[in-house]
């Protein structure tokens, strides 16, 4: 078996407003659009992972909370209906998808191995998180790629900041050793928003753009930085920065998916190309992509991690 | 009379889903023992507060007259599923529903098919009412609400009990101590985290068994920074809210850990 690799990471928030906007098949509610300038953003990313042709898509999700240890969906085939227990008037999506399964209960040895506590989810009627469907939804709407799902555990939360990052960046590292050592090309899917500061009203049409702009400027400004930075490579920058971020604009990043995403692909101090930006409801949410093919990071090997 | 009996039980599926483990069976036979106070009460319509149904925007009130389904808790997923069908009081949640916004409380009904019914909900509905025979009103814990706000959503849902001549039973579902352990255990041995936590437990505890209203008021923000009380202990502010900051002491059906964390059924003295 050929050793696997890493092809690309994005940053790929899960706003259930993006689907909404959009208004495929499988959801039930019907909009007038919205949100377009993110929705565009994720266009053009499916584009770039068209061209990527990865085995699979792996996502770590921040809304399939875990206390105990790191949980990796392990049933080959998931589906049913999952309603947004936050905008259930915008999100209740018919899913079904395929799991890899060989590659989750590689990863979740791997990061047992490491020291992590990890599970695999066997129940086949679990039902997957919103988060999960809209990062998978709004990267690759065809659902003809399988995929792995892995759980936030809460520690970040739990413990602290530095401690939860710290599991997740072991997380991250196995993950990598997962892939390499299943021969598949993967992509990663960081299912994450930056500055999570929020209205607590929704406008009476939700899809009302004359209402949707950032909640807080401190927290557009947050995200102004950390995006310059990694569009300009500077990952050790914003890695070190992170624990100020999320402490003042409530960065959704706490919960891991991020820190998962760098550690597995080495973090590279390779410039992010921004897709697009866009508020949702007051939060900051950009579709970014870290692209180790066009970088040269990538040798149908593994990445060349600088960070083993 | 319109509050005719109030619980504060334990949101932990694990009681429900493995009681034949000692220590949650005894978790367990403590919501049995409730459940069978509850009926004997005779109220028209179960009144329940659930700190694991999170709301973020507004105030949710489940208005689906009928909610029934399949239920698999994020975490527990491997001791099996959680069936639920539940009769909804639409009556008594519209009531409660205007007069939240009559409140200044921005609040919404939820009435979708599928919509996920957390596992707090459905553990106290399937020990409180496992006949089906009563109808709830369900409500969310918006992490923004505070104690006070809390304690006057209680109070106004009781108020719409009352002007409707319902007779409610009032169920707050949370934990007391929120440490878990992080590993797997022997579930057997379960206990609770730490002795602090331990003993901070009895001390609520033994605050409700007296009646001391003012006491456990005063005591509950420490006990909610130094044990981890799960979500600020508000699910007791909602009861007293309904209770109009009253009672005369409680009965404990139950004392005990789920994975570290403190569970307690108690019933309460009205």
């Amino acid at each position: 078996m050929a050793q696997g690799e890493i092809v690309a990471g994005f940053l790929a928030p899960h706003p259930p407003h993006l689907v909404y906007g959009e208004n495929p098949a499988q959801n039930e509610p019907r909009s007038q659009g919205g949100w377009e300038p993110l929705r565009w953003a994720y266009e053009r990313a499916r584009k770039s992972l068209d061209e990527l042709k990865p085995d699979v898509l792996l996502v770590h999700s921040p809304h399939w909370m875990t206390h105990v240890g790191h949980h990796f969906l392990g049933v080959r085939n998931l589906s049913g209906k999952s309603v947004d227990p936050i905008f259930p008037n915008l999100f209740r999506y018919t899913f079904d998808l395929t799991v890899d399964v060989e590659l989750a209960e590689a990863c979740c040895a791997e990061a047992a191995e490491a020291g992590l506590v990890t599970k695999m989810m066997r129940n086949p009627n679990f039902r997957v998180d919103y988060g999960t469907i809209t990062t998978l939804h709004m990267i690759r709407p065809q659902w003809d790629i399988p995929i792995v799902g892995i759980s936030a555990n809460n520690s970040p939360y739990y413990l602290n900041t530095k401690e939860g990052l710290g599991e997740m960046d072991i997380l991250g590292k196995a993950t990598r050793r997962a892939i390499e050592k299943t021969g598949r090309r993967a992509v990663l899917l960081a299912s994450n928003t930056l500055c999570h500061l929020h209205f607590h009203e929704e406008p009476a049409t939700p899809e009302d753009m004359s209402q949707e702009h950032p909640q807080n400027y401190d927290g557009y400004k947050w995200d102004m930085r950390i995006i310059d930075l990694l569009r300009r490579g500077r990952t050790r920058e914003v890695f070190d920065l992170l624990p100020q971020f999320i402490e003042e604009a409530f960065a959704e990043i706490k919960s891991g998916a991020f820190t998962w995403m760098f550690a597995a692909m080495g973090y590279p101090e390779i410039p992010g190309e921004l897709h697009g930006y866009g508020t949702v409801i007051g939060t900051g949410n950009a579709v970014m992509e870290w692209n180790l093919v066009k970088a040269g990071l990538t040798r149908g090997g593994g990445v060349l991690a600088r960070a083993g | 009379m319109t509050v005719v009996a109030a619980f504060l039980v334990p949101g932990s599926p694990l009681p429900l889903l493995k009681p034949e483990n000692p220590p949650w069976g005894r978790i367990a036979a403590g919501y049995q023992r409730a459940g069978r106070a509850l009926a004997q009460a005779r109220p028209d319509t179960i009144l329940l507060y659930s700190t694991q149904w999170l709301a973020v925007l507004d105030q949710l009130w489940q208005a689906r007259p009928r909610v029934a389904g399949l239920h698999v808790d994020d975490n527990w997923y491997d001791y099996g599923d959680l069936p639920f069908d539940l009769a909804i009081d639409t009556e008594l949640t519209a009531g409660c529903l205007a007069a939240s916004a009559a409140a200044g409380i921005s609040a919404k009904a939820v009435d979708y098919d599928g919509f996920p019914i957390d596992s707090g909900t459905i553990t106290a509905c399937r020990f409180l009412n496992g006949d089906g025979r009563l109808p709830f009103v369900l409500t969310s814990n918006n992490i923004y609400h505070d104690w006070a706000a809390t304690e006057r959503l209680g109070a106004l849902a009781a108020g719409v009990a009352r002007s409707a001549g319902r007779r409610i039973a009032v169920v707050g579902v949370g934990g007391l101590s929120g440490a878990m352990f992080r590993e797997a255990i022997d579930i057997r041995d379960d206990r609770v985290a730490s002795s602090a936590d331990d003993r901070w437990n009895r001390r609520i505890l033994e605050l409700l068994e007296r009646g001391d209203v003012a006491g456990v008021k005063a005591e509950a923000p420490r006990f909610a920074a130094e044990a981890r009380a799960d979500m600020g202990f508000k699910h007791l502010a909602f009861i007293l809210g309904a209770l109009g900051g009253r009672f005369y002491g409680a009965r404990i059906h139950a004392y005990g850990p789920v994975y570290g964390s403190g569970a307690a059924v108690v019933e309460f003295r009205l």
